[in-house]
């Protein structure tokens, strides 16, 4: 019987039963194909959503969005799938129609302060020195901006201006995403700070790599599960901080339906308790759509991490 | 992680609430007349009151209210603990000063004046001066005695120039105010001090308000009075925590925040109150957890059918009716040149459905306006007034003879411009409400409607100043005179609006104390203001006040507010 | 060390004169200022109540008023509540720290338990759940959450006070008092812990699930250590390490308050009072509270920094 090293170990590690040391290559590949179809599987969710939001309603008897007194506030029913809204419009049509604005506005601004973020964290990160107090106190004084004053001078100055009221909610948007990278820039500089000190970078330097190398080869893909944590969240807050600017009117102009603001809509004890339908289709939605994303980028970061793919 | 402060900014709907300063309101009846009954009672009774099988059930009480023998708890939104009457910034401490002062003269139910801790008055033949005698044996809340001396001290103190409070004692006119202010003189002319319950004033112009303004409530001119010096009022501030007051209740501890705790005032010239404590509770969120729970017994809520519903289900609470007595209204943009034009403005108000957006959306918690008066006011009428039902034939038949013709995409134009309503709202339900019928509606008649919502009443305001609108939502504050109700559409007030008959019928209408007369010129008033529609009229709020099956005693005041009946109040 | 701190002093400072500017400015730029607040007043009115309050200075002048006023100490007096900034900040910030203490220090307890035990058990059926959990927890807005759970908690089952710091009308004092206070604490703290649980816990599990694939790791279980030890003596200590940064931005947090929980709680926080008086522009107030805030938030990023360079002495200063 020959005992090598190698066996020893392995047994040793199945023992412990620890995740990556199952050594059947049957599930391995499941492992492997289940990450990747995660990642397709969150891909192809988003895309349904897209598809059903822009092309749906275009299927709907109720796409104009027309009142109709007579039937306010009904219960769902063979005519109205999802019921009808206090001004007797249709549920299901709003809430695709809604979905349009929520989720460009959610993927969009996610994308824009992640991008800005990430890129001024990793420079600031990696560079230390100058560069990375300057950036790093422009972050600490845009912390201290107070939004509500800020927000409501934006609205003022929109009105001066006659910005068209479709377009404000993507102003405010591209607004806020611009100051709002200093959250992101913070928490990937600080995963930069650990891993620059890492041996293997040490080892690239050694090896006389250029910095863009380093950069992107290295350091960002291993700060790649952060970023899908981190984008996850803020799509899932950009979506209900949508709400929120409609809240100060920064948002769409009734009648125009966003998930935020429909779930608002029904925020009273009474409309909660008696009316769910009005309420848990839109918050269905969000629930939706963020887990989807989540999966995507779980399975992105899967199928990218050096480590998980190695074989035992 | 800045999202998360992000979402911490999500508000729940803060109501954009005018100001009101509750209390003491002016009216202008005189005691001489039998006070003028309830006549119009042309609220319908069926739609949206309480059913009629609805029945208290005792038994439900929730066990917290139940265990309570001695006190009385009421939300009230949140007091900031400025409890000094006439120098509130924040119209809930109002709510406080009620409990804690009593004033002069009060209100009863129908507006008309009637005697509190002044046992009665005189008015001079020439309706200038006003003399008050006060009652025998009044003391404030640390046994100390009040006079006279309290009433003329009150009185001149607000005639301070730095005084920024809100009040309209200046605007009585008193004789030699105005020297006093400026510094020319240094007491005011007009207050006589009689004897030590006897005082009078002249005024330098009759104004039927004047008796209540003055008749408001005294504070004590050795404890406010003390660190009294001419153009300083900044010591006030240091006085509001402890209160020297002479009303049914004493302030026993204020909470910030939380609670404004009362006990009975054993010196309270009507007999100390029946219950001992007192509470406010600050409650700013949903109302519904607290009253269900128990942990208040009283409330008031908007009356739609849900909430009636819901609050019958609950069983033992009594529930009545109230309507508002302040209006809500539609502002003009009366410089801007297309709606100078009376037609546009009646066309505006036929083509839109009013009863849907205010009343049936609402599910039936308002009544339509058509004048600026509420129904539960003496001066009410629905006598010749034009109801403006929904008519979009008659809208369009209005417009046409007003030149306004329908251009080639659909939207109406003359001389070149086209027809185009730019509104300011502010962001609320009923905002939008009003934003998505008015926007079908007008385009259906061919005029191009652009709202705008703005986040808070501030906001709003500042916009409306600049001029940059057509139309603009807005509510007044509590009417209690019919004069406060149109003060707004007289002498050039309303800007780029003026009628001389309504300046000349408005001076006639403060003129006189009689009931009749008044009325009479009111209505004339009001029938101009109906055709001439200077602000599109929209609605009497509706609500209803729940309150503890258990308290006996309570009596609608909605121009005084609870403190009217509350040392009525009982816990059986 | 000395240096490094001295110069972060040298550029707080700095930071906050910036930041004193940027809030003065912005909230004297906010449409609509304090007098807008009644309709009724006359236009004459309105003039002699700005010049009162001074609100009719040129604004250069008001901001040399009131940042002088700060340095000796003088946050000046609300104009809405008429009594001194700071005793007010006294009356309701602790409030708000009372909350939000108990909610951190609960979200990071949990969340540094579920977030190792999850990266653990990767895939398993108890790491899908918790994670459907999270998600949905971050779809809802918090406003529902407080409302479901005050409907079932409160008014339904009648375990828990509807909201309110204490009792109405209770006059408990010491230990009584102490109690009742934490009685009433439960539901929002819940609340905010189920809110502010979910982003924490995915940070630490993505850490944990990081280090659990580093070599080390591996040798450590090679070396034949118990697993307990390996998790908790090795791995955690690792995956923490990033979040040791956190700990100073929650500082602002703290004092902060959370406008949303405490209206819907009807706590007595610093944070519903900041939007009552943001609705009247309330403006020594705001600018008060803001300031504060901000200094607080710059001597947080200080904190963490100077955290991380003693947790991690490979991460220079």
């Amino acid at each position: 019987m020959q005992l090598s090293i190698t066996t020893t170990v392995n047994k040793i590690s199945k023992a412990r039963s620890a995740p990556e040391a199952s050594t059947s290559l049957f599930r391995q590949s499941i492992r492997q194909l289940r990450k990747n179809k995660l990642a397709v599987a969150g891909f192809v969710f988003i895309l349904f959503m897209f598809l059903i939001c822009f092309i749906g309603p275009l299927f709907s008897p109720y796409a104009d969005g027309k009142i109709n007194p007579a039937q306010m506030h009904q219960p769902p029913s063979a005519e109205h799938w999802l019921g009808t809204d206090l001004l007797g419009r249709d549920v299901l049509t709003r809430l695709l129609q809604a979905g349009r604005i929520s989720l460009t506005v959610g993927l969009a601004s996610m994308a824009l302060s992640m991008t800005i973020g990430t890129l001024l964290g990793i420079t600031s990160g990696y560079y230390r020195g100058f560069i990375d107090q300057l950036i790093m106190r422009i972050a600490d004084l845009l912390f201290t901006i107070p939004s509500l004053p800020l927000l409501f001078i934006m609205g003022a100055l929109m009105s001066e201006w006659k910005v068209p009221t479709d377009y404000r909610l993507y102003i405010v948007m591209i607004m806020l995403s611009l100051i709002g990278w200093p959250g992101v820039a913070r928490l990937v500089r600080s995963q930069m700070l650990t891993l620059r000190e890492r041996e293997y970078m040490l080892a690239a330097d050694v090896l006389g790599l250029r910095d863009r190398r380093k950069l992107f080869g290295h350091l960002l893909p291993n700060v790649f599960p952060l970023l899908i944590v981190i984008g996850t969240l803020s799509t899932g807050g950009a979506i209900l901080s949508e709400s929120v600017l409609s809240f100060f009117g920064l948002g769409v102009m009734p009648p125009t339906p966003t998930w935020g603001n429909m779930i608002d809509a029904a925020n009273n004890v009474i409309d909660f308790e008696k009316r769910p339908w009005l309420w848990i289709p839109p918050g269905l939605a969000i629930f939706l759509t963020v887990i989807a994303i989540n999966i995507f980028g779980d399975g992105l970061r899967d199928i990218l991490d050096p480590k998980q793919n190695t074989s035992r | 992680m800045k999202k998360r402060h992000f979402q911490a900014l999500l508000l729940l709907l803060v109501l954009s609430i005018v100001l009101a300063a509750c209390g003491s309101s002016a009216t202008t009846n005189t005691q001489k007349i039998s006070p003028p009954k309830e006549t119009n009672s042309s609220e319908p009774q069926s739609e949206n009151q309480v059913s009629e099988s609805f029945q208290v059930d005792l038994s439900k009480v929730p066990e917290r209210a139940q265990q309570r023998t001695d006190t009385i708890i009421v939300g009230l939104t949140n007091p900031s603990g400025a409890f000094t009457p006439y120098f509130t910034q924040v119209g809930y401490d109002g709510n406080v000063n009620s409990v804690l002062y009593t004033p002069l003269v009060r209100v009863d139910p129908n507006g008309v004046p009637e005697p509190a801790l002044a046992e009665k008055w005189e008015i001079s033949e020439d309706q200038l001066t006003y003399t008050f005698y006060l009652r025998e044996g009044l003391k404030y809340s640390d046994g100390s005695p009040m006079t006279t001396e309290d009433v003329a001290f009150t009185w001149t103190l607000l005639h301070d120039p730095s005084y920024d409070g809100l009040n309209d004692v200046v605007e009585t006119k008193i004789k030699g105010g105005q020297a006093y202010k400026e510094g020319k003189a240094d007491s005011i002319e007009g207050i006589q001090i009689i004897d030590e319950r006897t005082i009078s004033v002249t005024l330098e112009s009759t104004n039927a308000t004047a008796l209540t303004v003055l008749g408001g409530p005294i504070l004590s001119k050795a404890y406010y009075g003390k660190d009294y010096k001419f153009g300083n009022l900044d010591y006030i501030k240091n006085l509001h925590a402890n209160p020297i007051t002479n009303g049914p209740y004493k302030l026993e501890k204020f909470i910030p925040g939380q609670e404004v705790r009362f006990v009975a005032n054993e010196h309270y010239i009507f007999g100390k109150p029946k219950t001992e404590y007192f509470i406010y509770k600050t409650t700013e969120g949903d109302t519904w957890q607290f009253i269900e729970t128990g942990e208040t017994d009283y409330g008031s809520f908007s009356a739609t059918k849900d909430n009636i519903e819901k609050l019958e289900s609950l069983g033992f609470l009594n529930l009545i009716p109230n309507t508002a007595s302040n209006y809500g209204y539609n502002m003009f943009n009366l410089e801007k040149e297309h709606l100078q034009d009376k037609r546009v403005r009646q066309a505006l108000t036929y083509g839109l459905d009013r009863q849907l957006i205010y009343v049936e959306s609402r599910q039936g918690a308002a009544r339509l306006a058509n004048i600026p008066s509420s129904p539960i006011l003496w001066s009410y009428t629905e006598e010749d007034i034009n109801p403006y039902p929904y008519d979009p034939e008659k809208a369009k038949a209005l417009l046409d003879e007003a030149g306004w013709v329908v251009g080639a995409d659909g939207i109406r134009e003359k001389d070149g411009k086209k027809l185009e309503i730019h509104y300011l709202g502010s962001k609320n339900a009923n905002t939008d409400i009003f934003i998505a019928v008015a926007k079908e509606n007008y385009e259906a008649l061919g005029i191009k409607f652009t709202p705008e919502q703005f986040p808070d009443f501030n906001t709003l305001v500042s916009k409306v100043d600049s001029g940059d609108f057509d139309m603009a939502s807005f509510s007044t504050t509590i009417i209690s005179d019919p004069s406060q109700g149109v003060s707004s559409f007289v002498k050039g007030e309303t800007k780029g609006y003026s009628n001389p008959r309504l300046d000349e019928l408005y001076e006639q209408g403060l003129a006189t104390s009689d009931i009749e007369e008044r009325k009479k010129i009111y209505h004339e008033m009001f029938k101009i203001l109906n055709d001439e529609l200077p602000v599109m009229f929209t609605t009497y709020t509706k609500s209803i006040i729940a309150i503890n099956g258990r308290i006996d005693g309570f009596e609608l005041n909605p121009l005084a507010g609870i403190a009217y009946s509350l040392p009525n109040w009982e816990l059986k | 060390m000395r240096t490094y701190l001295l110069r972060r002093c040298l550029y707080m400072l700095l930071i906050l004169f910036g930041a004193s500017i940027l809030i003065f400015f912005l909230y004297s730029l906010t449409p609509g200022d304090y007098v807008d607040n009644n309709l009724n007043l006359s236009d004459q009115r309105k003039a002699e109540l700005r010049e009162i309050y001074g609100l009719n200075k040129p604004i250069l002048e008001r901001y040399v008023i009131w940042i002088s006023n700060i340095f000796q100490g003088d946050f000046g007096y609300s104009l809405a509540q008429q009594r001194p900034v700071l005793d007010l900040f006294q009356d309701y910030i602790w409030n708000s720290f009372l909350l939000a203490s108990a909610a951190t220090f609960f979200t990071w307890f949990f969340a540094v338990i579920i977030g190792v035990l999850t990266a653990y058990k990767q895939y398993s059926l108890f790491d899908t759940l918790v994670m459907i959990g999270i998600f949905a927890a971050m779809s809802i807005p918090s406003f529902f959450i407080g409302l479901f759970l005050i409907k079932l908690f409160a008014v339904d089952l009648k375990l828990l006070p509807p909201g309110g710091m204490i009792t109405t009308g209770s006059r408990a004092e010491g230990w009584e008092y102490i109690k009742d206070v934490l009685h009433h604490m439960i539901l929002p703290v819940a609340v905010m812990v189920l809110l502010g649980v979910g982003s924490l816990t995915r940070y630490f599990r993505s850490n944990m699930l990081e280090v659990i694939r580093q070599d080390y790791v591996r040798t450590a279980r090679a070396k034949g250590l118990k697993e307990r030890t390996v998790l908790y003596r090795h791995a955690l200590k690792n995956a923490m390490l990033p979040a040791i940064t956190l700990i100073g931005f929650e500082l602002p947090g703290l004092f902060g308050g959370s406008i949303i929980i405490e209206k819907i709680f009807n706590w007595p926080g610093i944070g519903q009072l900041y939007m009552s008086s943001f609705t009247v522009r309330d403006y020594p107030l705001l600018m008060g509270f803001t300031m504060f805030i901000a200094i607080l938030t710059v001597l947080g990023t200080l904190l963490s920094d100077i955290l991380y360079h003693a947790s991690d002495p490979r991460v220079k200063l």
